[in-house]
């Protein structure tokens, strides 16, 4: 969701800069996060009176656990942990939509082909490592 | 480990980081271990807050035109690379080289911090060809100058390959490594103090979540543990910048040299007595 809307962004505020546009992605990404992870762990202490999260750690990628999380949301009861998850995906997703709104700017507004390559590059082994089993 | 002691040792380790320029967990892995968390657990959740500091911090340099995003991207190609070795070494070595390797790092911190980095700058004057194909070059405004100052980066050769190293000791050790990116921006290619440590800056996200797929499929983080660390991290980081304006007192730096030098020795000592 937030993937296509910083695409999106990208192409209807071309005139702004990069430094902007990958500023406030960042702001955003981190403030994000922290009311999702302060959300989770409030709700968490409001209905065990302790702050203390224990469960299994699972051993997947970050697309796995997503989409995971996500599929319990929409399922089963949302619990407080389903937020935190949500959280620390967001901290972890926050520098790789940068990679990628860095590289459209590049391609679409800077015409920039060495550049565009780069960041396409970083893209790609970001992409592959997230995807990794 | 308890939330209370994990959120206020990370709000202490984001202050300290933060204060003292070297991130957060540099200081946050060696109290974590001695508080009992395994090393490799430690080091896995320290690289997930390193990515949130990252980008809290960058943020607002970015937006202050100060880093250089090209230097940034063209650099980040060689450290995610190494942050994805590093942490696949850490995953099958022992821990007590990790202990001893940690130390070390932490010494090599601490005689950076006691010999005072220099302000002055050399510019680079004469721009190596491939440096110059890259466009590494740039001007930002100098507050305290009160202009705008020019500069060119140099020896892209020779940085980028030193950059994969930095990327390595990240991923290894769970740690920004923003000191020894710093080094390698102002000592190999000539950047200008600021941009170095911006630049290093952002370039620290991207490398941290390189080293956190690493961690994360190996089943490394735990989101419970994870979540404290992450804002008290931040928010330690965040009283650490506000104060750094008005602190840049000696009593502070001696407090830290000697808080550096003693979890660095208790680390190499860890290391070759055993945990």
């Amino acid at each position: 969701m937030r993937l296509i809307h910083h695409g999106m962004k990208t192409r209807t505020t071309a005139h702004l800069s990069m430094e902007i546009l990958i500023g406030y992605i960042l702001l955003v990404g981190v403030l994000l996060s922290t009311i999702l992870l302060i959300i989770g762990l409030a709700w968490h202490w409001a209905r065990t009176g302790h702050l203390r999260f224990e469960y299994p750690i699972v051993g997947m990628n970050l697309f796995e656990f997503i989409s995971l999380d996500v599929r319990q949301i929409v399922s089963g009861p949302f619990r407080p942990m389903l937020i935190v998850n949500l959280g620390i995906a967001v901290v972890m997703f926050t520098p790789y939509i940068r990679v990628l709104a860095s590289m459209l700017y590049f391609a679409w507004v800077e015409r920039n082909q060495k550049y565009t390559l780069f960041t396409g590059f970083v893209l790609t082994a970001l992409t592959y490592s997230l995807f990794l089993r | 480990m308890s939330f209370e002691l994990l959120f206020l040792t990370s709000i202490i380790a984001g202050f300290v980081g933060s204060m003292s320029g070297m991130g957060g967990g540099i200081i946050l892995i060696p109290v974590l271990t001695f508080l009992g968390m395994d090393i490799k657990h430690a080091i896995a959740i320290s690289i997930v807050s390193v990515i949130a500091t990252s980008s809290g911090s960058a943020s607002a340099y970015v937006r202050d035109r100060i880093t250089n995003l090209k230097v940034g991207m063209f650099l980040e190609m060689f450290t995610i690379i190494g942050a994805w070795v590093g942490a696949a070494i850490t995953l099958v070595s022992g821990k007590r080289p990790l202990f001893v390797l940690f130390g070390i790092v932490l010494l090599a911190s601490w005689v950076t911090l006691f010999k005072q980095r220099r302000e002055s700058w050399t510019p680079v004057a004469h721009q190596d060809r491939l440096s110059q194909w890259l466009e590494l070059e740039g001007s930002y405004y100098d507050q305290p100058m009160g202009q705008t100052l020019q500069y060119r980066g140099g020896r892209a050769y020779l940085g980028g390959p030193l950059m994969f190293g930095a990327g390595v000791i990240a991923g290894l050790l769970g740690i920004g490594a923003g000191a020894l990116k710093v080094l390698i921006h102002d000592l190999v290619m000539g950047l200008p103090p600021k941009v170095s440590t911006t630049t290093s800056n952002l370039i620290i996200g991207v490398t941290a979540l390189s080293g956190t797929s690493v961690y994360l499929v190996a089943g490394f983080i735990s989101p419970g543990l994870a979540a404290p660390v992450i804002l008290g991290v931040l928010l330690g980081a965040f009283i650490g910048t506000r104060l750094l304006v008005r602190l840049t007192n000696q009593t502070v730096r001696h407090f830290f040299l000697v808080v550096l030098f003693v979890l660095g020795v208790e680390m190499i000592v860890r290391g070759i007595v055993g945990v």
